[in-house]
């Protein structure tokens, strides 16, 4: 009987949950990642180091002292909080390239997603590099040391 | 007796607030904490949206069951559950040197509190078992007289 109950417990804590995800008007898409919204392209590793030999740009959306400890080779910083003071740096650049693929500390880091809404914005088209700095290191892909 | 009784409505009412009112912020905003979950790196993208989705409302249900005295022993199970669950999701978090500055258990916002408070670390496994001793006291605590032992 206890057993039965606790599962009641469960089952009717679940259904209560997808319920509240369906009808309440906060819910969220629960089959992709919450990161991803309408507009983003999430690029996997593979296809990020592809671009990344034809010449892609890439930004390193963490903290800046994370990109000056080692970064992707020729990555440029674009951290998140200083968004405006390094996009005021990099527009130019940004504005010559229709290939830039943006990146972050990866799994659960919303930064490289954020860099890019906001420069879609300012109508810059980049995408995101799926799981960011741990998918690409993981990979075995290049990175370059301190600065 | 009376003390028995006395400490069975104290950790009931306790446990039951603890959890009913860890689940408020998290029910209001599945999505921020959909973000938390997936931060413990211990499930992938979408089985952390269902964590984060069902796991506030089991909360919610457990601690209002005990609060309200309903079902009260088989709702301290499921929060003992829980608690194991999280003991050993932070447990795995620390092992692998991860940080979490906001372990989601309370608020989905950015952390104002000190890491060592909000994030997943020593802090957060040492409550989580201090709750589950409780839990499991309140479990086998004897019902007080005149009250049927299977609720």
């Amino acid at each position: 009987m206890r057993i039965l109950r606790a599962s009641v417990i469960l089952v009717a804590g679940g259904c209560l949950g997808l319920a509240w995800n369906a009808w309440s008007g906060r819910g969220f898409v629960l089959g992709q990642s919450v990161f991803v919204q309408v507009g983003d392209e999430v690029i996997e590793p593979s296809e990020a180091k592809a671009r990344l030999d034809r010449g892609a740009l890439f930004l390193d959306a963490r903290p800046r002292d994370f990109w000056t400890m080692s970064r992707i080779p020729g990555a440029l910083s674009q951290p998140e909080e200083e968004f405006d003071r390094s996009f005021a740096e990099l527009e130019p650049k940004l504005r010559g390239t229709f290939n830039i693929v943006v990146y972050c500390s990866g799994y659960g880091c919303e930064a490289s997603h954020v860099v890019a809404r906001k420069l879609r914005e300012k109508g810059i088209h980049a995408a995101i590099l799926s799981e960011g700095w741990p998918a690409w290191t993981d990979a075995g892909y290049p990175v370059t040391g301190p600065k | 007796m009376i003390r028995t009784s006395w400490l069975q409505l104290a950790l009931r009412l306790g446990l039951g607030g603890f959890f009913l009112y860890a689940s408020l912020d998290k029910i209001a905003a599945p999505a921020a904490f959909a973000r938390i979950v997936y931060q413990w790196q211990v499930v992938g993208p979408v089985p952390a949206n269902l964590v984060a989705v069902i796991l506030p409302w089991v909360e919610a249900l457990a601690g209002l069951l005990l609060v309200a005295g309903l079902w009260k022993r088989e709702a301290a199970a499921v929060i003992a559950m829980l608690l194991v669950v999280f003991i050993l999701a932070a447990g795995s978090v620390m092992a692998r040197g991860i940080d979490v500055e906001n372990c989601g258990c309370f608020s989905t916002a950015k952390a104002e509190q000190p890491s060592w408070f909000k994030g997943v670390g020593w802090f957060l496994i040492a409550r989580n078992l201090v709750l589950l001793g409780a839990a499991v006291v309140f479990i086998r605590l004897p019902a007080p007289t005149g009250q049927r032992t299977t609720s």
